[in-house]
């Protein structure tokens, strides 16, 4: 360590990072210090509150990162237009569940089938919503990116933000700008839950909140099995690893390509259906911020590195919900920090929290 | 023949989904409206009902005779028969989805059932229009007639104008006749003689002077914001174009050079009233500045993840500016009004002195992004953009010119945001949206990224074009995003690409083919 430090060159630019690091650190314990010890502004309750949300909202931002780390892992593009196809996604399941919603349960007509059969309605709706991203992030692939496969690394990059915009206006076109409300069933109303005696307060633990959650545990665990033990995965790992060396091996690199465009749109897709059951309100503009919030997931936990993507989600689903409140700033400011957090971990851990160095080439 | 059938059907396929698209987004209605002005139909409806049909009907058929274009296959020189086989398959293969899609909505709409709810551009009046005021069975009879009647006369002009058909043959002939008749070498020659240059640039200048006075203001407003695109398309072209960089949050420097002349002009709400001209040096130098602090930590990054973190940065600026932390200093979403006028000659600027300082700071610009691309700096920006590794190994210094491609777009940007402030009279944080920095992105790449006529270019048609199609404004956004998936797999270079100069070995003269003497 002392070895390494002694034949590191002190450049000035080590040292704007030196003095970055060093007056971030100093503040975040002060401010730490004050506002859990000193004055104590927020009770327990409220320190709960804001810890469930974070999860919740962190699981979301787990399963659209991983799209992003399967992608860039193959193609290392940036898949710019993926925080559309969870839209998308939530769009699907949005119409879903408005179709359940309307249509007569089976045996009893006075009932609609999304509250007589609410699981089955919820499994259909999630099919169907995380089925349609799917295919949008496939058309995608097959429409935007393939013919640009070779070119220059800037050429896929902005045809991804042609197709970001397309793909959002679309939706606006077709659906109008207004923003929708989700139907969710009796069994899953927003605003419902367990309540948590804390002190001698009580904080909701929401029914939407917990199901999202585990959905999103249980889908990342899909996900690892996925590439971990099947013969999919593993193409997907060499593809990753070595396209040519993959294609002499005998694997299809364009169908192992598209595969892996199918399963990232299914995760945003469910992610989005998330989205809208949690969140309840949405437009065509829902899967931006949560896009660019996941990109920024997937960057933190080291790109490419799928538990990277899925501990960089919950990350920075906590650091958004804490973090206002622990610097003492406004709640306006909590996309602010989600985009210094990228900053800062760009420029002093560009691999990420459990990324490796990345060659010249990968970077 | 096979095979072009195949073609035939997915293209086929594939406009009739373009179609029901259009008809979906509500885009098939105000095209009909349009092709109702160019024919001079207009808001004729209540007088003849028949009209407006006729109008969709022209909309048909040229969908229909677009689909019978692309269908044609130009390698495989297809006969006679195998044209008009492939033209009637594409064009069956599209009116077969678009009959569906009419036939299912039109009987939907005939039982009453309202879509608007979910789809707001299929109200029972639009599906009315769609089915031409008729059943939905004698609509779909006309769809499959026109769509495919003009897919196979699609199909049958290409291949009219193809090589090797008797017009496209009787064309040649007339088109080398008159191009030797023209002379393309006087004319080049002449353009190159001093004194016809001079002459040509004289002229530009005065209708560059006078346009603004015959144009009126609408005008002055809408050629002032293409000359502001042109600025921004400028400043991005050294980064995005020259140095390779790419960098999403190109309005941060826009907006603080807007914000720095906003807030050092204007009576709120800190009441420094500066001089104009002072006020605009500071807001090009603060965002400078600004660009060097961003850029110091980041230009290291390379291609993608400086796209991302420049995108966050320009966000943060856009939410920060509206924020209540920076209410005091910036006015919050309201933004700041009253910003300073210039004067000239101790009276306000009209829109036309601003088109002239807008036409000037242009030109000057074009000609400082002229000069800086033909310098050292300039080949070191393009040694960057085509290999980075291998600039450095030949001694590019490259982080210092990353900086300085981003200081001088950064520059750019802070003289078109103060320009913007300025004619605005307001500006607010609702102007420096993401939105801008990809508009002026699409400006550098449709143009030709690197290329300057590009951004002249760009700017024209990506802000000017825009307004002069005032029904279309609603699909302009839809429309970028295609174009640049489009364009990114068609033409990456642009409309109007550069020519490098491309290094040409010359022959050695004195040996050429003749034998050369050797004396013993």
């Amino acid at each position: 360590m002392i070895e390494k430090l002694k034949k590191t060159r002190f450049t000035p630019r080590l040292a704007l990072r030196l003095v970055i690091a060093i007056a971030l650190l100093v503040y975040l314990t002060w401010r730490v210090v004050q506002v859990t010890a000193s004055e104590a502004v927020f009770g327990p309750d409220t320190w709960l509150r804001f810890l469930i949300s974070g999860l919740v909202i962190g699981g979301m931002y787990a399963l659209i990162a991983i799209g992003y780390t399967l992608v860039y892992g193959i193609l290392f593009m940036i898949n710019f237009a993926h925080g559309e196809v969870m839209m998308l996604g939530t769009f699907a399941g949005y119409f879903m569940l408005e179709a359940f919603s309307t249509i007569p349960g089976p045996g009893n007509q006075e009932v609609n089938f999304l509250n007589a059969q609410p699981i089955i309605a919820l499994i259909l709706t999630f099919i169907v919503g995380a089925g349609v991203a799917a295919l949008v992030g496939y058309l995608l692939e097959k429409i935007a990116y393939r013919p640009l496969r070779g070119a220059p690394r800037l050429i896929p990059l902005i045809s991804a933000i042609g197709a970001s915009i397309f793909l959002q206006n679309a939706a606006q076109l077709l659906f109008g700008p207004q923003r929708r409300q989700y139907s969710n069933p009796d069994l899953l109303w927003r605003g419902t839950g367990w309540m948590i005696p804390v002190g001698d307060k009580t904080v909701m633990l929401t029914y939407t909140g917990v199901f999202s959650f585990v959905l999103s545990i249980l889908l990342m665990i899909g996900l690892f099995v996925l590439v971990k033990k099947t013969k999919l995965g593993k193409s997907m790992r060499a593809v990753a690893e070595n396209k040519q060396a993959a294609a002499l091996m005998g694997i299809d690199v364009d169908s192992v390509i598209s595969k892996t465009f199918l399963i990232s749109g299914a995760l945003a897709g469910a992610a989005g259906v998330m989205w809208g059951i949690h969140n309840g309100l949405f437009n065509h503009y829902v899967g931006f911020i949560p896009g660019i919030k996941a990109f920024t997931a997937a960057v933190l936990g080291g790109i490419g590195n799928i538990p990277g993507a899925m501990l960089g989600g919950m990350v920075l689903g906590l650091m958004e919900s804490l973090g206002p409140a622990l610097l003492g700033l406004d709640f306006q400011i909590k996309d602010v920090i989600a985009f210094t957090i990228l900053i800062l971990v760009l420029i002093f851990r560009p691999s990420g929290l459990l990324g490796e160095a990345l060659t010249e080439e990968k970077i | 023949m096979n095979e072009s059938l195949k073609r035939g059907l997915r293209l086929g396929l594939i406009f009739g989904i373009v179609f029901i698209f259009f008809m979906l987004i509500g885009f098939t209605n105000v095209a009909a409206t349009m092709i109702g002005d160019i024919l001079g139909n207009v808001d004729q409806a209540s007088v003849n009902p028949q009209l407006p049909v006729l109008n969709l009907i022209t909309f048909t058929g040229l969908m229909g005779f677009f689909t019978g274009i692309a269908a044609y296959k130009k390698d495989a020189n297809p006969s006679w028969v195998q044209v008009l086989i492939v033209g009637l398959i594409a064009g069956l293969a599209a009116a077969l989805l678009v009959v569906g899609f009419i036939l299912l909505i039109g009987s939907l709409n005939a039982q009453g059932v309202d879509f608007r709810t979910y789809l707001p551009n299929l109200g029972a009046n639009e599906i009315q229009y769609l089915i031409f005021y008729t059943t939905p069975l004698a609509a779909a009879q006309r769809y499959i007639l026109f769509i495919i009647l003009f897919s196979i006369i699609g199909s049958l002009i290409v291949k009219l104008f193809s090589p090797g058909s008797p017009v496209n043959i009787a064309l040649n002939s007339l088109k080398k006749n008159t191009i030797n008749k023209l002379d393309v070498e006087t004319l080049k020659s002449a353009l190159k003689n001093r004194f016809v240059l001079i002459g040509l640039l004289v002229v530009v200048a005065v209708l560059m002077y006078f346009l603004p006075f015959v144009w009126g203001s609408y005008w002055n407003y809408i050629m002032g914001t293409v000359a502001i695109y042109i600025l921004l398309g400028l400043g991005l072209n050294i980064i995005v174009g020259y140095s390779g960089q790419l960098v999403l949050g190109y309005v941060a420097f826009f907006a603080i050079g807007a914000y720095t002349f906003a807030l050092l002009t204007a009576p709120q709400p800190h009441a420094i009233e500066m001089n104009l001209w002072l006020a605009m040096l500071i807001a090009v130098l603060v965002s400078t500045i600004a660009g060097l602090l961003i850029g110091l930590p980041i230009l290291n990054l390379r291609g993608d993840y400086l796209a991302i973190v420049t995108l966050g940065f320009g966000e943060i600026v856009r939410i920060l500016i509206r924020s209540d932390l920076l209410t005091a200093l910036t006015n919050g979403p309201k933004g700041v009004t009253n910003v300073g006028q210039p004067f000239w000659r101790g009276q306000l600027f009209t829109d036309t002195n601003y088109m002239h300082l807008l036409m000037l700071l242009v030109l000057a610009g074009l000609f400082v992004a002229k000069r800086l691309k033909d310098s050292r700096t300039g080949r070191a920006w393009i040694s960057i953009r085509e290999d980075q590794t291998v600039a450095q190994a030949t001694g590019v210094n490259t982080f210092r010119y990353k900086i300085l491609a981003l200081l001088l777009g950064a520059a750019f940007a802070g003289l078109a945001g103060a320009l913007f402030a300025s004619r605005n009279q307001f500006t607010g944080p609702e102007d420096f949206t993401l939105m801008v920095s990809v508009n002026v992105l699409c400006v550098v790449i449709v143009g030709g990224m690197g290329s300057l006529p590009g951004v002249v270019l760009g700017a024209f048609v990506l802000k000017g074009l825009p307004e002069l199609l005032r029904e279309l404004s609603d699909y302009r956004l839809f429309a970028f995003g295609a174009l640049l998936v489009v364009m990114m797999i068609v033409r990456p270079n642009g409309l109007w690409p550069v020519s490098r100069p491309k290094f040409i070995k010359a022959p050695p003269e004195d040996c050429q083919d003749e034998p050369v003497e050797v004396k013993v």
